[in-house]
């Protein structure tokens, strides 16, 4: 049978996929940063007529166009965008396939006639594409490199073998050194293509230009690749008698778990999210939402941590479906096993992960070093189950252990008083040592360095604390910052 | 707006209520500092940090840089001038404005109030040697010139191992090398460490008595500790502790630039910085009171650095250096010299010497005896003989050229009849300065000289100059920009914009025309940072050619470290710091007009044969040449080729060589900021009567018509009419040149002023001459200077007047060089009806040719230079295996060897057309070999296994693609002009040949941009020219206009310039009223490729460089509509 073959081009797709959630009436762009500059990655038609165009350095386009919007190009979600077409024109035709980051490929054949034919199939097409904002160039040819052609360098539609000809020779997907090089001996259409001998081209330009040719024509066939669908991991068991106790559900638990365990291992994939739904015979949902501080597929491991959450469930008058789903799986390779690795690590995870089944997992922090000479940005806190703990502290000067915002007390004088209140508690200096001096970053504007330069003095108070005071010498002030262990 | 930013509130004035000491009634004397001579790292000038020791009233500031005693001659100029100030009374500018090294001035000057007490500072001359091998960094501080020599060596030493800008010393280095040094040591990172202790054990027992061991507060809050640790190690190692302040800028507002150089020495952005930021302004300069508080536990610390101040007693002055004699066996140099002037004045009079040329011989001979300087006309004198055994041009100039020794030993060939002889300008008695002689060498043969003089002196006597390479505002912008986060794009559009502006800062009108705020602190900070950091020295670079020859070892005079190029050595100093050494230095530089001269020269004598021409041998005062010099007709002739000068030679009307001179010299940007170019241009034309104020007067400007123009007449009107002695005329020369930095010209200007008046001179005549003078600065020429270039240009013009294609022929040959590209050569070579034949396998060889026509007259072969990319090897190949010629592209492959890719630039440059092979059937045939080399089996055509291809009918090109092709390949086409194949689709335009007669009125023209200047001297105004089929036309943009159409002019390639003709004599001009890019219409000639025409010569250029995008990152329809210009797809 005869292949027929639609290529679809979204000339500004990431443009126009930005502007579907937002419009904007004006001259609008998208810039990806690259090797230190700003250019121009995708543009709408105003800006176009403004002058614009792709490559272009963003300061440049700014200046040639004062009213133009931007936004930063997001490369990600244009392929998943990409994809969700990919999808939707499933709607035509079971074969549908990516071409490059901003095109389609789909073969209709036997399913034009399910929309009363090609040309009906492509108008439906074009209607529905445009009904959503989306400007495509739409071209149906006998192979994957005519639909191209007419689609890029063609008026769009249905391509026969003379339009094909009379296309540019840019229309066969060629390199531009080998376009070029064509277009220098004055060869500028696929027919002057045709017209040479065949084997004085692939002496000069290789067996490249031939192949997109014939491909073009039909004598060489191309594939077409479909896009292959992403494993589900999900499994589920329906009982045949409804179940209520713990340890049963545990049990049911335990066996999609190794069924999905051994799923995500096919694909060396570990959990991280985990959903366990327990359907009820009067149709009410119980859900179990588990959610692991790495990822895992070992069943013995996470089996334990749904305990607590199948304690809370509800089950009525008992479960009749249970379905276990891992809703966020990352990669986890798999890997040589020996004596001490994985041991203690997976502990602390464990514990990480049991404490946020109680508390949330986001609540679980850890302190990361940040190199910084300003105490309070001298770390961070970062989620735990999200974070490797990092290798060193490296601290020059001794830091206080606890570090709590500023708390001005009454002194006066560039030396740390003998007497002050702190807390309420009248204190004494023992013993002083100091200043450290800190000055601002002086490239981010913080608050609360305001004051300026701060010396700041180890105070041993005699009555046992040992504080940690600043002293503010451009507008002069003492506070308490930090108390040492 | 810049907040006010706290670090700038002197932290030291709430110190002082800290704990209060009363300054020691010693002081204190600073033993360690880094100035930024220690790249990306110090973060002042080592003229501040005197400057600001001064004011802090520190006995003594010892600079010592990383490895390095680049710094040390600057802080030594700038405390002598503090000095020479101190003893005049006149107030310091402000260190803001110090620039010297840069010689560049910025921000707002500030008078400084006098440092009380006049007592300043001593320098101490040393380095921080860095090892690699030791956790101790030492302070080698010399203690007299042996032990400054051994230093200097040790720093040879390890500079010769390492790559340029580095070195590498171990410990074993330091313990060979210092005898006689004191030795500072600064332990790095933890005091405690086993080999801290054992190094500074092993110095001790080295050079017992000359190590200390430096503590140098952290201000981390443990500085008690720390010292009291130091204070431990000093008792065991029993090297005594010393303070130090181990101070990296001399005021605490320079922490932020610390941290931006730090940022750009680690390849960090500012959000990066981390704790490599400074964590505090401490590291700064301090005064004896903050030092006694630091150090009041331990005050034998302090003590202990006038100690080593005592011992220091070496001075750079005492760098007394002798120059190397030109012994012969029993004569002295100065007998040498007297002989060798009397055998030239014999040459060079050959009717026998004029009593005046006798009279000045003999005056000069005593002079230069008498000042100990005949060894160095006697070097200059050999270096010259060599260049001319070898047959390399060469030319003197510089201040002292105009002796007639000089003319006498060759070195010049400017007659002294011609020009004035000021010998108080080449050597005064008092200044004890030396003379300064420059010579030029052919551009392409210059290396040779050079080597020449590594080979007779040794490396160990000859070291070329460095040359400092600062921070200028292009580099300024992009590496501060980079980190503080600005994209590069940002960046590149910030100095784009700054075009012409040079070191002014960024103006914020032009920076919200970029898009950004200017309010944004970031940027603020951006910009301030950018004006504190251009100045700054970046690394030192080779100097272009000046030479340092010693007769002892010239390393123990400064360090020697290798230069990026193979084969060279330089020094640590540059040109201004061996002047302020008062050291001798020969420029050897090179000519690009010269290697042209002699190539002309060369091709005359193969041609025309007969004798070989030289520069003295030129017939002189040629009036053909005059009158076409008359016509502006000067298309690469020396000097007076650019655009200015050609404007100006139809208005000058030169007759005689003394006119040249003047020519040459007037179109200069002193003078032109003096004011002198109408008077002067005036009194010739006879429009003003020419007059002096005094008959004294009459007798300097006389050959000038009343106009200064030379810095000698400059210094003689400061004697004659101010009553200037001649000492003082030469300070007041020498302030010319440093006003800008040091601004002390304002005394001199009353002292001249008052002198004037007082010999009964108007003010205004007064304040006029002192106002040109001033425009001299550094931009004037001595005179002599001015007759060796006229010279050149004499015989440039004759060259050309006489044999058009020679001359075409030499230019074009050394390239590059001049001011125009091939292209304007060539069809200027082409309107002197000389024949211009194109590039052929079978004719030209690597550089272009001269060939006898039948009509006898020469034609111009163009040679395969000309081609883009091609190597002079191929051509040799080419030629060499030529035979009878080639009768296919084929044969040229196997004869010659020449690859696939070679032989597609020769098809691109329609170099077969001889074998009846158009271009586009030449690439046809190129394109189907593939191989680098011919299989040996198959090479054979004959053979049989030759392929029979089936014959193709390729399309015909049109010229439109020709012409396109021409200009891809060689920048040039014999075939059309661009302009004459786009006039049919542009209505209304005037060629450019028909300005001359067009009515005066709006006029329209159109042609591709060749020069686009922005003189600093014409505030703001642009000066494009325009070339069409027809000739050239030349537009005026004045700045409103400019600021209008900014992007067009800078960037457009073909332009179509609306505006009003304005006509003096044969100079006519287009003032600019609207400006159109027309360079997409250069599409509509049919080629890919079109983005190849119009681009222009970098020196005849002043628009910034990369703004370019190259086009094929545009869509790909945009493509498909430039082939196809009728159809559209919409």
């Amino acid at each position: 049978m005869q292949k027929r073959v639609v290529s679809l081009w979204f000339e500004r797709l990431p443009s126009e996929r930005v502007l579907r959630a937002r419009p904007v009436d004006a001259p609008f762009a998208l810039t990806h940063h690259q090797k230190n500059a700003d250019r121009i990655y995708c543009l709408n038609p105003e800006a176009e007529r403004a002058g614009l165009h792709r490559g272009m350095g963003f300061s440049d386009a700014r200046a040639f166009c004062r009213d133009l919007q931007s936004r930063p190009a997001d490369i990600n979600a244009d392929a998943q965008f990409l994809h969700m077409l990919a999808r939707w024109s499933k709607r035509y035709c079971p074969w549908v396939g990516l071409e490059g980051r901003d095109g389609l490929v789909l073969t209709i054949a036997g399913s034009a006639h399910l929309f009363g034919g090609e040309e009906a199939l492509l108008d439906d097409m074009r209607l529905r594409l445009a009904r959503s904002g989306i400007g495509a160039r739409i071209g149906l040819g006998d192979t994957r490199g005519a639909a191209w052609a007419m689609a890029h360098y063609g008026p769009g539609g249905i391509c026969t073998q003379t339009d094909l000809t009379a296309l540019p020779i840019a229309a066969l997907r060629l390199d531009e050194k080998t376009l070029t090089g064509l277009q220098r001996l004055g060869i500028r259409t696929i027919a002057d293509i045709i017209a040479l001998p065949r084997a004085t081209i692939t002496r000069r330009f290789g067996r490249d230009v031939l192949l997109r040719l014939d491909q073009a024509l039909g004598d060489q066939s191309e594939d077409i690749s479909p896009l292959s669908e992403d494993p589900h991991y999900g499994v589920r068991m329906t009982l045949p008698e409804p179940i209520g106790l713990t340890g049963d559900v545990m049990a049911g638990t335990e066996r999609l778990l190794t069924s999905l365990c051994a799923k995500l291992k096919i694909n060396e994939k570990g959990a991280r999210i985990l959903l366990l739904v327990l359907r009820r015979v009067d149709q009410g949902n119980q859900q179990v939402e588990l959610r692991l501080a790495q990822p895992l597929r070992d069943a013995a491991r996470i089996l334990p941590l749904f305990e607590r959450g199948v304690d809370n469930v509800d089950a009525g008058f008992g479960i009749d479906q249970m379905r276990l789903v891992a809703t966020q799986v990352e990669n986890l390779p798999t890997q040589q096993m020996n004596h001490i690795s994985g041991q203690k690590e997976g502990k602390l995870d464990d514990l990480i992960t049991r404490i946020g089944v109680r508390i949330g997992l986001e609540n679980v922090q850890r302190f990361l070093p940040a190199d910084s000479h300003i105490p309070e940005r001298s770390f961070i806190v970062s989620p735990a189950a999200y974070s490797r703990p990092e290798g060193a502290w490296i601290t020059m000067q001794p830091r206080p252990l606890r570090l709590f915002p500023p708390e001005a007390i009454t002194a006066h004088g560039p030396h740390p008083p003998a007497r002050f209140h702190w807390r309420r508690m009248p204190l004494t200096t023992g013993r002083a040592t100091g200043p450290e001096r800190i000055a601002p970053e002086w490239w981010i504007v913080d608050d609360n360095w305001r004051s300026g330069v701060r010396d700041y003095w180890k105070v041993d108070t005699k009555e046992g604390q040992r504080l940690w005071l600043f002293y503010t010498p451009q507008s002069p002030n003492w506070y308490v910052q930090g108390e040492f262990a | 707006m810049i907040e006010v930013n706290h670090e700038h509130r002197p932290v030291e004035a709430f110190e002082r209520d800290r704990f209060w000491v009363e300054p020691g009634e010693h002081g204190y004397a600073e033993l360690c500092t880094t100035t930024n001579f220690t790249f990306l790292t110090g973060a002042s000038h080592p003229e501040e940090l005197i400057l600001r020791a001064a004011e802090l009233g520190l006995a003594a500031i010892a600079i010592t840089d990383r490895n390095s005693l680049a710094g040390v001659v600057r802080a030594y100029s700038a405390l002598k001038e503090l000095k020479r100030e101190a003893t005049e009374a006149i107030g310091i500018r402000s260190s803001q404005t110090m620039d010297s090294s840069s010689r560049q001035q910025f921000g707002h000057s500030v008078e400084l109030a006098r440092p009380d007490g006049a007592r300043l500072p001593k320098l101490i001359v040393g380095c921080r040697l860095v090892l690699r091998n030791s956790p101790v960094d030492w302070i080698a501080l010399p203690q007299d010139r042996p032990a400054y020599a051994r230093l200097s060596r040790l720093l040879t030493l390890g500079k010769r191992r390492a790559q340029k800008g580095e070195c590498h010393l171990d410990l074993a280095d330091v313990l060979e090398g210092c005898a006689g040094i004191i030795l500072v040591a600064l332990p790095q990172g933890d005091i405690h460490a086993k080999h801290v202790q054992k190094h500074i054990q092993a110095a001790i027992r080295r050079f017992p008595g000359h190590v200390f061991l430096g503590a140098a507060p952290k201000y981390n809050g443990q500085d008690q500790a720390y010292l009291n640790a130091c204070a431990n190690l000093a008792r065991r190692t029993s090297a005594p502790m010393v303070a130090v302040g181990d101070a990296l800028m001399h005021h605490a507002s320079r922490r932020q630039l610390a941290d931006v150089l730090t940022c750009i020495r680690e390849h960090i952005t500012i959000d990066e910085i981390g704790t490599r930021a400074l964590p505090n302004a401490e590291r700064r300069l301090k005064g004896a009171a903050d030092m006694a508080r630091m150090f009041r536990n331990h005050p034998a610390a302090i003590r202990r650095t006038f100690e080593i101040t005592a011992r220091c007693g070496f001075c750079l002055s005492e760098l007394s250096y002798e120059y190397p004699d030109e012994i012969g066996d029993t004569e002295t140099p100065q007998m040498r010299l007297t002989r060798l002037a009397y055998e030239g004045l014999e040459r060079r009079y050959p009717n026998g010497p004029t009593d005046k040329a006798l009279a000045q011989v003999e005056k000069e001979l005593v002079l230069v005896e008498k000042l100990k300087f005949p060894a160095y006309f006697l070097t200059v004198h050999d270096i010259v003989q060599f260049a001319r055994s070898q047959g390399i041009l060469c030319q003197g100039r510089g201040s002292a050229a105009n002796s007639i020794l000089c003319y006498l030993l060759g070195i010049t060939d400017v007659s002294p009849e011609v020009i004035t002889m000021v010998v108080e300008r080449f050597v005064s008695e008092h200044r004890g300065e030396p003379p300064d002689i420059d010579v030029d060498f052919e551009h392409e043969r210059r290396e040779e000289v050079i080597q020449h003089i590594y080979e007779k002196y040794g490396r160990h006597r000859a070291g070329l100059c460095a040359t400092v390479i600062h921070f200028r505002s292009r580099a300024a912008i992009k590496e501060v920009g980079k980190v503080m986060g600005l994209s590069q794009d940002v960046t590149a559009n910030l100095s784009g914009q700054i075009w012409g502006m040079s070191n002014g800062g960024a103006d914020p009108e032009r920076i919200r025309e970029l898009g950004l705020d200017p309010n944004d602190k970031r940027l603020a900070q951006t910009i301030r940072l950018i004006g504190e950091i251009i100045g700054f020295p970046r690394h030192l670079s080779q100097h272009v050619g000046g030479f340092i020859i010693t007769k002892g070892r010239l390393d123990e005079l400064c360090p020697i470290e290798n230069a990026a190029m193979e084969d060279r050595t330089t020094i640590e100093w540059d040109k201004d710091d061996i002047d302020a050494l008062n050291i001798l230095k020969v420029d050897i530089l090179s000519l690009g007009m010269l290697t042209c001269i002699r190539k002309c020269f060369d091709l005359i004598e193969t041609h025309n044969g007969g004798e070989r021409l030289s520069i003295d041998r030129v017939p002189q005062a040629d009036s053909p040449t005059y009158d076409m010099l008359c016509i502006a007709d000067a298309v690469g002739v020396f000097q007076v080729e650019s655009r200015a000068q050609m404007n100006f030679l139809p208005r000058m009307r030169p007759r005689e060589f003394y006119d040249l001179v003047i020519e040459v010299a007037i179109v200069r940007p002193g003078p032109i900021q003096g004011g002198m170019v109408h008077p002067y241009i005036n009194r010739r034309q006879g429009k003003e009567s020419v007059s002096f104020p005094s008959e004294a007067l009459e007798k300097v400007l006389g050959k000038t018509l009343g106009v200064p123009l030379f810095q000698e007449q400059a210094m003689q009107i400061a004697i004659v009419a101010a009553g200037f002695t001649p000492e003082e005329a030469d300070k007041l020369r020498r302030s010319m040149a440093t006003f800008r930095r040091m601004g002390t010209i304002g005394l001199l200007r009353d002292k001249f002023i008052a002198g004037m008046l007082e010999r009964g001179y108007e003010p205004t005549f007064a304040e006029r001459c002192f106002s040109q003078i001033e425009g001299f600065g550094e931009y004037g020429f001595p005179e002599s200077h001015a007759a060796a270039f006229a010279m050149l240009t004499y015989v440039s013009s004759w060259l050309k007047c006489h044999h058009p294609a020679v001359f075409a022929c030499g230019l074009l040959n050394s390239q590059p060089m001049g001011f125009y590209a091939p292209a304007q050569i060539v069809r200027d070579a082409r309107e002197h009806q000389v024949e211009v034949r194109p590039i052929c396998v079978n004719n030209s060889a690597w550089d272009n040719t001269l060939e006898r026509r039948p009509d006898d007259s020469l034609a111009l072969r163009l040679g395969f230079r000309q081609i883009k990319g091609f190597r002079e090897e191929d051509a040799g190949w080419i030629v060499a295996t030529r035979g009878n010629g080639y009768p296919d592209p084929e044969s040229l492959w196997q004869r010659a060897g020449i690859g696939p890719s070679v032989l597609e630039r020769l098809a691109d440059a329609d170099a077969f057309s001889d074998m009846g092979l158009g271009r586009r059937n030449a690439l046809w045939h190129v394109k189907a070999i593939r191989g680098q080399q011919p299989l040996p089996l198959f090479n054979d055509s004959i053979e049989g296994e030759g392929i029979h291809e089936p014959s193709v009918d390729l399309p015909a090109m049109h010229l439109g693609e020709e012409v396109v092709e021409d200009y891809v390949a060689m920048r040039l086409s014999l075939r059309a002009h661009p302009m004459e194949l786009l006039r049919p689709d542009m209505p209304n335009l005037t060629p450019h040949a028909a300005l001359t007669n067009a009515p005066l009125g709006r006029t329209v023209v159109c042609g591709l941009v060749i020069t686009r200047q922005r003189p600093g001297t014409a505030s703001g105004v642009v000066f494009l020219t325009l070339e069409d089929e027809t000739g050239v036309s030349n537009v005026v943009v004045w700045r409103k206009v400019y600021e209008q159409f900014r992007r067009v002019v800078m960037g457009g390639r073909l332009l179509r310039v609306t505006g009003y003709l304005q006509r003096e004599g044969i100079v006519v001009h287009l003032i600019a009223q609207h400006i159109e890019d027309m360079s997409h219409r250069l599409s509509d000639l049919g080629h890919p490729m079109d983005d190849a025409i119009g681009i222009t010569q970098p020196q005849a250029d002043d628009a910034p460089r990369p703004p370019r995008h190259p086009p094929r990152a545009r869509h790909p329809r945009e493509q498909a509509k430039r082939l196809f210009p009728s159809r559209d797809f919409h």
